[in-house]
């Protein structure tokens, strides 16, 4: 069933999200064939810019210490469009859900100890076909106000 | 670091990853996406994949990672978009190629791709934006 159209505009959030060193590392580490945590645990074994996730080579660089990944974003922004997805109000059966689309504007760099809010809306509920369509628009902002990242995500359910 | 000088558009990119078969669950851990679709080859086969499937936004992130290899600081990155057209499965080989297809002011503009072993789009539309200041 497709999802109501009244729950256009229905907003998630804020959530807050405190970053720590260890979570950007671990990210590098999945993201770059590496393995996250700290038993069993490997660095990237890929290329990935060393800024983000050797602290030596991050402290001599113009930021003087580690920034995370752009797309580290997904870890904290992910959150309202997850909620959204699984909100019972909505009845999206998550195991018929893709995600579709995604973009991302990045404001601000993330930094460890950074803390992070984030706050989402339904910005767009459209079916085409037997496919429907929910989109969530989220912005981050940091400790200091200011703009983070901006996203956008798309789930296509097939119904 | 590559200044704003080093960026013509032209330049060709690329960044290739392997799929393993923890890689998903690696990436539910850091990310902390555990939709169980990414953990879970019964609810992947369930749901009509051949097993677990690779969380889309690792494969985002995949794309992120060959642009800000080109651009040279992570914090250079100040767009980026795309549509998933298939999924990626455990086994998948994904090359991401980058193109600069302008650079406009500090604005340095990038196309993507990003290809399976079979040479279909995982990934379709895919673009970035770059921003370089003259330091």
């Amino acid at each position: 069933m497709p999802v109501d159209k009244k729950h256009l505009g229905r907003r998630y959030g804020p959530y807050r999200f405190q970053v720590s060193v260890e979570q950007i590392k671990d990210f590098v580490a999945a993201t770059g064939g590496g393995v996250p945590g700290h038993a069993f645990s490997s660095p990237p074994d890929r290329y990935h810019h060393p800024w983000t996730w050797d602290e030596e080579a991050a402290k001599a660089s113009p930021h003087g210490g580690i920034v995370a990944p752009p797309t580290f974003a997904t870890t904290f922004a992910i959150e309202p469009f997850a909620r959204a997805c699984s909100d019972p109000e909505l009845a999206v059966n998550v195991l018929r859900l893709v995600h579709g689309e995604q973009e991302f504007e990045f404001h601000e760099p993330v930094r460890p100890g950074d803390v992070l809010e984030t706050a989402g809306e339904i910005t767009r509920l459209q079916e085409r076909g037997n496919l429907d369509f929910v989109e969530v628009t989220t912005t981050t902002r940091n400790q200091h106000g200011r703009v983070v990242v901006k996203g956008v995500w798309t789930a296509i359910v097939r119904n | 670091m590559k200044r704003l000088q080093d960026f013509t558009a032209g330049d060709t990119f690329e960044l290739v990853r392997e799929v393993d078969p923890y890689r998903p669950v690696y990436y539910a851990g850091a990310s902390g996406d555990f939709n169980p679709i990414h953990i879970d080859p019964e609810l992947g086969r369930a749901a009509g994949y051949q097993g677990v499937i690779l969380q889309g936004m690792c494969t985002f992130s995949w794309l992120s990672d060959a642009c800000v290899g080109y651009l040279g600081d992570p914090t250079r990155l100040v767009r980026l978009r795309g549509r998933f057209t298939k999924p990626v499965q455990v086994g998948d080989v994904i090359r991401i190629e980058g193109r600069c297809v302008a650079v406009e002011g500090g604005a340095v503009k990038l196309e993507l791709s990003a290809r399976n072993q079979r040479g279909e789009d995982v990934l379709k539309g895919a673009v970035a934006e770059g921003r370089v200041e003259e330091r």
